[in-house]
């Protein structure tokens, strides 16, 4: 029994559970109420998460920590254990919930009921942390159900009928996702020796001997049910419905965040149980390839035609977590350095670009791309910011969009996939162009809207602290990453290393 | 004397049933409580019974020949005898509060109490002629249940449940007949009684009445193409629908099925052969059909009912993988589906209760009135899709092993329709939990009926079946140790 692993999971949790009893009994004693101001409630959130923050990230970078806390079912533990990849993982969930934490303290005025929010919010946190240090596949499942449940009702937040129904299309699509990985946990606990996470996986190949077929169906199964979470074609319909439509803050910690899960469940089930040799050159991995390029491909398609702001970064999410699932899917040392990297950097990103669809979302209620004119005169640093985080998403240098898809592409020339090690990167640079075509438009009309636009919109609006700072933190993440390179990729082909991979340029 | 006491579990609640309709009792509480001791008090027996097991059979009538009454306990008999010795002191507890004010109350409880008798006979049956004996009673006892509103709906419900139990009877008894002729005993003997000398050759016929016999006793568990009786037996009072139409007739129809397969047929008989083939194929189909048409369904008992459907299903397929760790999964999700089922109909049955609401659309926004009954809805909801940490995720987790372990396409396809199952126990389930919770910014709370959560009787069950549900989604490590147990000496 690990305490600092365990305090580190439950404070957020139990903070959060309280103020979301706290919220309830509220309810149920007076039905009618003007909204009450909350003063305390900021400043209490701000310190239980920073706290929680310290925990977690001083258990996951000191030391290998492992713990069992009890068994849940037919010799399975619920055990947690720090690896490379929950520590990559974790990290990135810790710094974005911190930003986006602090960035909600002030735009939740605009969307109220704040202890709900923030109660599941926290709680949010505390079930990422457990599916980070998750040490089995049957742990895992375990927060991956808990996640679904306790993010839903961040995305219907504002309880209107179009959040209601794409709440329940998000809970559906999920669950449909869920018991995909389902199946091919029931799978692989027959063929594995354990269902612990161990690199390069345990399939037991005596026992999977004259069943290939089955087990490889089941892989299949697996694949594309964590790839719900991740978008990936032919389950992504949920993900531009629901992101749009969550607070900001929500939907960039869902778009941020949420959907790595589906990465992170995928990583672990292929290359920490199943073995990445095992589906070397099988039709799982050329299907699971392609299928990932066509959601890169159609991603950045919808996204260049949707003219709702949220909804095209919502798009864009779709494809460009299929980068990372491309990355994995072509099973060479790389490609997997590239997907890594691109889930931190595109995690920093599009959290960054959801923040700032907040801000025009909070100042002006602005939603449609069209009404994004003259903004850069009117909050330059906003506006800065986005920039930068568009040239991050296209990938140019120096930004760190580019270190993570040069790695990609690198990954899959290199691999032996015959026209995909061509074809991929072909993709990936087509899709690169459509990021351009509709993220770069707004930053034009930002700075150079037209004469006619200046006398409507003039005057600079200030915006709050807590909702700047958070962005401008983002976007020097964004900028230094790609400038300082080394610090992530020295950590990923690490991280690659326990295959026995061995990455270099 | 030690054997006796087998009787004496069966023939209390008969007894009280009958104590009630006949004594004089001064208030509508003396009449409670007295049913309420009497069947904590036999309930009690049940567990002495349960802790010193007596060893032999009790023969309490003897027709002809072989042909006798017998009671006997056994592991299955026990596990099957003691869920109902839990549930009905917290059913009856519940239908205290649920009953006020219904014409009737007398003859309700008379019935009410005999059931428990009956069931408890099922459980203890030695052999499968006293076990069909008191199937038929059962179906028997519950018809004026069904019927008891008197209105023409609940008339035509239960002619409906009528001509399906004496239909399933029917086919049923061409089982026992066979079972008599063929089999060594009409004993219920681990491993099947069936003497494979006698029947020679007939292995076929044998495969085709095992069919016969099984969809019979299996028109109990609702599987398809027999399960619409069941949303129609929905007319009666919610404790009827919850106890009995969720739990135990339709857990009677598993259990005999899980006697006649693994006790009189034998599963070294069926296993691998076309009969096992065919009834996993309905199995499956029912499975898959039963949630669909809940999904269907907009009004909230049927739609739960539905859900029994393909939940008792679920345990129909552990039972026909015919393997001991197959049982062990089907013990296992009759003993949670019983506390998940119960749990969510006598929330369902506490809104309507206070409300008079039946239909989904009518329950908007009433998480904020009633906030207990729904957060436990809502728990047993999650119990039901079988998320981990509650019970039900424990029971498909073994359903699926042993479907794995079984190495057999049919089976496989049976793991994906659980899968396809809870997806759409997720829909149909959670649907109703985000409404009540989440009707909309604009939703006017004042237009709901001023109504609160309800009274101890209906929230102390509620509350334990919960608590129930957690501990075994937990903990189950002993649970199962027993049930594997069980599962092995009836398999040897």
């Amino acid at each position: 029994m690990d305490i600092l692993l365990l305090v580190s999971l439950l404070l957020p949790a139990t903070a959060g559970i309280c103020l979301l009893l706290g919220s309830f009994s509220e309810h149920l004693r007076a039905v009618k109420q003007e909204p009450r101001k909350l003063p305390w409630l900021p400043p209490v959130v701000a310190v239980v998460l920073t706290v929680s923050v310290a925990l977690v990230l001083s258990a996951a970078w000191t030391g290998r920590r492992s713990m069992t806390l009890f068994t849940l079912v037919d010799g399975l533990p619920v055990y947690f254990k720090v690896d490379e990849i929950s520590r990559w993982f974790v990290t990135i969930v810790s710094v974005i919930w911190l930003a986006a934490g602090f960035y909600s303290f002030v735009y939740l005025k605009h969307e109220g009921e704040e202890k709900r929010y923030f109660g599941f919010y926290l709680l949010l946190y505390g079930v990422l942390v457990g599916l980070d240090f998750s040490g089995n596949l049957v742990t895992m499942y375990l927060f991956y159900e808990l996640m679904t449940l306790v993010s839903m009702p961040l995305v219907l937040h504002n309880g209107s009928r179009e959040a209601i129904m794409a709440a329940l299309k998000y809970l559906f699509y999920s669950m449909c996702g869920a018991y995909g990985g389902l199946f091919g946990i029931y799978v692989l606990y027959r063929y594995c020796d354990s269902l612990t996470f161990t690199a390069g996986g345990s399939l037991n190949m005596t026992s999977v001997s004259g069943h290939e077929g089955f087990v490889l169906v089941g892989i299949f199964v697996m694949i594309l049910g964590f790839g719900v979470k991740a978008g990936m074609l032919p389950l992504h319909a949920w993900l531009p419905s629901a992101h749009p439509v969550a607070p900001s803050p929500a939907s960039a910690v869902l778009s941020g965040v949420i959907v790595k899960s589906g990465v992170l469940a995928l990583i672990r089930g292929v290359f920490y149980v199943v073995g990445a040799d095992f589906i070397r050159g099988t039709w799982v991995q050329y299907t699971w390839m392609i299928l990932a390029l066509l959601t890169v491909f159609m991603g950045s398609m919808l996204a260049f035609r949707e003219q709702g702001f949220k909804k095209r970064l919502a798009y864009s999410t779709v494809s460009q977590v299929s980068y990372i699932l491309f990355g994995l899917s072509l099973l060479t040392p790389m490609a997997y350095v590239g997907a890594l990297l691109h889930t931190a950097i595109h995690a920093v990103v599009k959290c960054g670009l959801f923040l700032v669809a907040g801000v025009f979302l909070y100042c002006f209620e602005y939603t449609k791309v069209d009404e994004l004119k003259g903004l850069g005169k009117r909050m330059p640093a906003v506006m800065w910011c986005y920039t930068l985080f568009s040239l991050a998403l296209i990938g140019i240098p120096p930004t760190a969009g580019f270190i993570s898809k040069w790695y990609l592409a690198e990954g899959a020339l290199k691999s032996d996939t015959g026209v995909i090690s061509w074809l991929g990167p072909i993709v990936l640079l087509l899709s690169a162009l459509l990021t351009a075509g509709y993220l770069l438009p707004i930053v034009m009309k930002g700075f150079f809207p037209g004469e006619e636009e200046d006398e409507k919109h003039s005057g600079k609006v200030r915006i709050s602290w807590f909702m700047l700072i958070p962005l401008i933190v983002l976007a020097a993440l964004a900028v230094l990453l790609g400038v300082f390179p080394q610090i992530l990729t020295g950590y990923a082909v690490e991280a690659a290393g326990v295959f026995g991979w061995e990455v270099g340029l | 004397m030690n054997e006796m006491r087998m009787l004496f579990v069966v023939l209390i609640p008969f007894i009280t049933g009958i104590l009630i309709s006949v004594m004089k009792f001064r208030s509508r509480k003396n009449m409670l409580l007295f049913t309420e001791v009497m069947a904590i008090l036999n309930s009690i027996l049940v567990f002495l019974l349960l802790l010193y097991r007596p060893e032999g059979a009790l023969t309490v009538f003897r027709f002809t020949g072989n042909l006798s009454i017998r009671l006997q306990l056994d592991g299955m008999g026990a596990l099957f005898a003691g869920m109902s010795a839990i549930l009905w002191p917290f059913a009856l507890l519940y239908a205290f509060e649920y009953m006020k004010g219904e014409k009737g109350e007398k003859t309700f409880f008379m019935f009410y109490v005999i059931t428990y008798g009956v069931t408890l006979g099922i459980a203890l049956s030695e052999n499968i002629l006293t076990m069909y004996f008191f199937f038929e009673m059962l179906s028997l006892i519950t018809l004026p249940l069904v019927m008891f509103t008197r209105t023409r709906e609940a008339i035509l419900a239960s002619r409906t449940y009528l001509y399906y139990m004496l239909g399933g009877a029917a086919f049923a008894f061409v089982g026992v007949i066979f079972i008599l002729t063929y089999g060594c005993t009409s004993s219920f003997v681990p491993g099947g009684v069936m003497n494979l000398v006698k029947i020679g050759d007939k292995t076929n016929m044998m495969y085709l009445i095992y069919i016969i016999s099984f969809c019979g006793f299996a028109v109990k568990t609702a599987m398809w193409p027999f399960s619409a009786w069941l949303p129609k037996a929905g007319v009666a009072p919610t404790p009827v629908t919850a106890l009995l139409h969720a739990v135990a007739v339709v857990n009677t129809g598993a259990f005999a099925v899980m006697r006649i397969t693994y006790f009189s047929f034998g599963i070294r008989l069926l296993r691998g052969t076309w009969a096992q083939y065919t009834v996993m194929g309905l199995v499956i189909v029912t499975i898959v059909y039963g949630c669909s048409r809940a999904l269907k369904e907009t009004h909230i008992k049927r739609r739960l009912a539905w859900s029994t459907v393909s939940n008792l299903s679920y345990i129909l397929f552990g039972v026909v993988l015919m393997t001991p760790l197959g049982l062990v999964g089907a013990m296992a999700h009759m003993l949670f589906h019983s506390f998940m089922k119960i749990c969510s109909f006598f929330c369902a049955g506490a809104v309507m209760h206070k409300t008079g609401k039946s239909y989904i659309h009518e329950l908007d926004g009433m998480g904020r009135k009633m906030p207990r009954v729904f957060v436990i809805f809502t728990v047993s909801a999650l119990a039901l899709m079988g998320v981990p940490g509650l019970c039900g995720f424990v029971s498909k987790w073994y359903l699926a092993k042993a479907a794995m372990e079984s190495e057999d396409t049919v089976a496989w396809i049976g793991v994906a329709a659980l899968l396809i199952s809870a997806l759409l126990t997720a829909i149909y389930m959670l649907t109703i939990v985000v409404r009540a919770f989440f009707p909309g910014k604009d939703f006017d709370y004042d237009r709901l009926p001023d109504v609160k959560d309800p009274g101890w009787r209906m929230l102390v069950p509620l509350v334990f079946f919960v608590v129930m549900m957690i501990v075994f989604g937990l903990c189950s490590g002993q649970v199962m140790e027993l049930l594997q147990e069980i599962a092995a000496m009836s398999v040897s």
